[in-house]
């Protein structure tokens, strides 16, 4: 089974510019625990609503003067749409990530593969990146 | 299998007073997502988690440095025993669309089941308890 079998393709996306609180707000309205990081077409990094609780709130600092770009995860982990899903499960469990962003070949965003997607396709595979991950309480 | 055989016996904790802030900085530390919000004589009032803080405070433009635990927290905790059956507990989970249950034994709160707990001794548990989920992508 390939990833653009299962993966998500709604990708809900903010800028680098906007405030972490606009972001967090987003986040809250549209029921996301991520969002893409834009800067045109072009994917610059994640922001997830932990980021926001550890390295805005838990350092004192206020996240309607904090930007997106000063906090978010650039070092994005991906994979392409028409890999196997057991490809990308490898990914995952290498990078220690529970989601993949899934780009093609210009780069462009074309969806999220998360450890709930991978379920979707096999209950093995899903199980063991939650195995093989950090574990998170 | 009974849940006590695979379940977190480390449970951390807050008091519901703390304020979001010294909450967060103790998630971030910890490397945890998740606390259990426990009075004075270790009664279960609910949990707070790093997405509570960022999507349901920050969001809404909560001061972190005066909002307490307690006005953020969930009360509404799905629990199990630590003597039921992991069928059973993760059949609470797919229930209630959830990824994590507080463990009672006596009354007190002896420990969580997480999903991630359920991967270790299941993968078919663990994979359904996915499917079923509230997606957060």
């Amino acid at each position: 089974m390939k990833v653009n079998e299962i993966m998500n393709t709604k990708v809900q996306s903010t800028t680098p510019l906007a405030t972490t609180k606009e972001a967090a707000r987003q986040m809250h309205d549209i029921h996301v625990g991520c969002l893409t990081v834009m800067e045109g077409e072009r994917l610059v990094g994640i922001l997830t609503d932990r980021d926001i609780c550890c390295k805005v709130t838990a350092t004192g600092r206020d996240a309607g003067f904090t930007k997106v770009h000063e906090i978010m995860t650039t070092d994005v982990a991906t994979c392409f749409p028409e890999q196997g899903v057991e490809e990308a499960a490898e990914i995952m469990m290498k990078a220690q990530v529970r989601r993949l962003a899934v780009v093609d070949h210009d780069s462009r965003i074309t969806g999220f593969l998360s450890v709930d997607d991978l379920a979707r396709a096999s209950h093995q595979l899903a199980s063991s990146v939650l195995e093989s991950s950090t574990t998170y309480h | 299998m009974k849940v006590r055989d695979i379940m977190t016996t480390k449970v951390e904790s807050i008091e519901p007073t703390a304020v979001l802030r010294k909450a967060a900085r103790k998630m971030s530390e910890l490397n945890i997502g998740s606390m259990a919000v426990v009075d004075d004589d270790g009664k279960l009032l609910g949990i707070i988690t790093d997405r509570d803080i960022s999507v349901y405070a920050i969001a809404m433009g909560r001061n972190p440095q005066d909002t307490e635990v307690q006005k953020v927290m969930t009360r509404d905790v799905a629990t199990c025993l630590a003597d039921q059956d992991i069928s059973d507990a993760a059949t609470i989970m797919q229930q209630q669309h959830i990824r994590r249950l507080a463990v009672m034994d006596n009354n007190l709160l002896s420990g969580f089941l997480s999903v991630d707990d359920l991967a270790k001794a299941s993968s078919d548990l663990a994979g359904a308890v996915l499917v079923a989920a509230t997606p957060i992508h």
